[in-house]
């Protein structure tokens, strides 16, 4: 018993039993997909953003967002099943973060950022921001993130995941060259 | 959303999250190594959790104890475009 609260104190696990303490809350959302007879229930994280924003809009321009076809057929809008993940996933990473006392507020994360790209936080805000918007805007163009699309549709094996995979480490391994160049 | 239903989604987002921390991969280097071949931990989290999931979802199924999820839908095009766009995000800045 003690060793198992050790381990989970420490500052990092083995990616492979994170893994499979993720590979469980898999099953998990597919039994809860299974037992509400929700269809929006999925294992995302991109999804989210979209419904927050849907949600959001409904307030201000509620007839656009009902002719809007994305809304009506793709993301519903407000608060689903992703939403309120997302919210977990910030907790959760928190206490993560708590339970091996490693909890800290930092403007400056990274030691390889700065080796990267200077230690200007005005570049990370902005390079961290247009980055997002990336992200965010493929995984809205895929129907999905690494999450939503590669682990949940990977574990159900369809075909998108890995079409995406493949699409994410081809663009993925051009941009850390260009980063990195010589120091590759 | 029912309430049992909001009270599952936070708590297996909140499982999420830790495992997300807890591999690591809520760090810069780690999602960058991987593109760079220098820390797979990404690849090892994420095929390791496929292998459990998959065990699990497909055994589940065949005892008839669960409803195979609708899978994401496959548009080869739009799911590599958007994939080749997400990687640039995801490899430039690390998230």
């Amino acid at each position: 018993m003690k060793k198992i609260i050790a381990y989970i104190q420490k500052d990092e696990w083995s990616p492979y039993s994170a893994g499979v303490l993720l590979g469980l809350i898999g099953i998990w959302v597919a039994t809860a997909a299974t037992a509400f007879r929700d269809p929006a229930i999925a294992l995302g994280a991109s999804g989210a953003f979209e419904s927050i924003f849907g949600g959001l809009t409904q307030l201000v321009a509620s007839d656009w967002v009902a002719k809007n076809v994305y809304f009506r057929a793709v993301r519903l809008p407000g608060v689903t099943w992703e939403v309120v993940m997302l919210l977990g996933v910030f907790i959760g990473g928190a206490l993560g973060a708590i339970s091996s006392g490693t909890w800290k507020l930092r403007w400056m994360p990274e030691k390889q950022w700065a080796e990267a790209f200077g230690k200007s936080r005005v570049t990370r805000w902005v390079l961290v921001f247009i980055g997002a918007i990336l992200l965010e805007y493929g995984a809205g163009v895929a129907g999905g993130c690494t999450s939503g699309l590669a682990i949940w549709g990977g574990l159900q094996l369809a075909p998108a995941a890995f079409v995406f995979m493949g699409g994410m480490f081809a663009t993925g391994i051009l941009t850390a060259l260009v980063v990195y160049r010589r120091r590759y | 959303m029912s309430v049992p239903e909001i009270v599952i989604a936070l708590v297996l987002g909140i499982g999420f999250g830790f495992a997300l921390n807890k591999a690591g991969l809520t760090q810069y280097h780690k999602i960058v190594n991987v593109f760079r071949f220098t820390d797979l931990a990404v690849l090892k989290f994420m095929m390791t959790a496929l292998i459990v999931a998959m065990a699990g979802l497909f055994g589940l199924d065949a005892l008839g104890l669960l409803a195979l999820p609708v899978p994401p839908q496959t548009y080869i095009v739009g799911n590599l475009l958007g994939g080749m766009i997400f990687g640039i995000g995801m490899s430039g800045v690390g998230i």
